[in-house]
């Protein structure tokens, strides 16, 4: 397991500079491309097929990276993204996202968006319950 | 003035609350709507997609309608990197997903013609609202009669793709990672296209979309977390 862990650390380290790499970018960065925390692996879960490790988050400057080492034995089966920047090249600027729990709330509102494609769904919506108080008040 | 008709297989409720606004214009968009459908479902055999489809339109044949959804459909097939694709191997083409928004937005702007100032148009979940406050509820992912959030809008589009009733048989893609999708956006066209397409994304569709000028995310995860944009506009 020692080794497949080096393995698995290489892996990282040879990865984060995929990553940082920005051929839109006239810039040259040479002999810098050290990730900016250093790899350690998680303890992964192993089952008939093989173990599957997890890699720890380095931060680039491209966003987040993790990979997810699977091994056959000592050797590396497939490496898979955990996290990766969603568009490398892109410079448009993600607004923070606010993470909330989901809430199940009932309130006066004038109509309702939903995936309702089906009139089976429409049946049982709060928009026909919606449109049928309309039609009576109308 | 109030209707409600099934079109494309979907109900369609329309609200206008001008009084000078002629019925006929309710009418023109019942119209409108029963014509995109006839001519741009994949459902149906002898619509000009299915035409294009099966290789009976080409070149001038296409008419300007038919070409301004594909030029969609390619914008967005190639803003999302490929997720969202309306030719998937091994079947029909299928431009629903922007032919939806793209026609209700068609639908807002012949009221729009007719005078209207304030009306609130929902086609299928797909909402275009003028000349609000307009508060429209979010359907909860799991509870049909539920909500999740409540948005107040004065003009604009909101639109949600959810595994509720659509599935993933849409994108033929493996599930997503996403209960449920809703945007807020100037227009129709995008606030559905980038619902949908951001759903076929899974939860990278997120970012995606939040990133996407002019459009405000309400995302829930499959752990049923709620992931939101700061200005997404949360009614009071």
């Amino acid at each position: 397991m020692k080794r497949a862990l080096s393995v698995l650390a290489l892996t990282i380290a040879g990865l984060v500079p995929v990553w940082r790499y920005a051929p839109a970018d006239g810039t040259t960065t040479t002999g810098s491309a050290a990730p900016a925390s250093t790899p350690s692996a998680s303890t992964g879960t192993s089952d008939s097929s093989g173990q599957v490790v997890a890699g720890s988050t380095v931060n680039t400057e491209k966003g987040a990276v993790q990979v997810e080492v699977t091994f056959a034995g000592d050797e590396i089966s497939s490496v898979r993204m955990l996290k990766q920047p969603n568009h490398p090249q892109t410079t448009a600027a993600v607004p923070k996202l606010i993470e909330e729990t989901l809430e199940a709330q009932s309130a006066d509102i004038d109509t309702v968006s939903g995936a309702t494609v089906t009139s089976e769904g429409y049946r049982e919506s709060l928009q026909a319950t919606l449109d049928a108080i309309d039609a009576k008040g109308a | 003035m109030r209707r409600v008709e099934h079109v494309m297989g979907f109900p369609v409720s329309l609200r206008v609350d001008d009084a000078d606004v002629p019925e006929a214009a309710v009418d023109a968009v019942f119209a409108w709507l029963h014509e995109a459908d006839a001519r741009f479902s994949p459902f149906r055999p002898d619509s000009e997609v299915s035409r294009l489809d099966r290789g009976e339109l080409s070149g001038e044949a296409l008419s300007t309608d038919l070409r301004e959804v594909l030029d969609l459909c390619e914008h967005y097939r190639t803003a999302t990197g490929g997720a969202f694709d309306v030719r998937l191997p091994g079947r029909g083409l299928d431009p629903c997903a922007v032919v939806k928004g793209w026609s209700v937005q068609r639908a807002a702007e012949l009221l729009t013609a007719a005078g209207a100032e304030r009306f609130c148009l929902n086609a299928g979940g797909d909402v275009a609202a003028a000349d609000g406050p307009w508060r429209i509820g979010v359907r909860h992912p799991e509870l049909a009669d539920r909500l999740c959030t409540m948005l107040e809008i004065t003009d604009g589009a909101v639109a949600t793709s959810a595994r509720y009733e659509r599935g993933d048989g849409r994108t033929g893609r493996p599930a997503t990672g996403l209960l449920s999708m809703t945007i807020v956006a100037p227009t129709p066209t995008e606030a559905d296209s980038v619902a949908t397409a951001a759903f076929a994304m899974g939860t990278e569709g997120i970012e995606w979309a939040a990133s996407r000028e002019g459009c405000e995310v309400f995302a829930v995860d499959a752990e049923r977390r709620v992931f939101r944009t700061p200005g997404l506009p949360v009614a009071a």
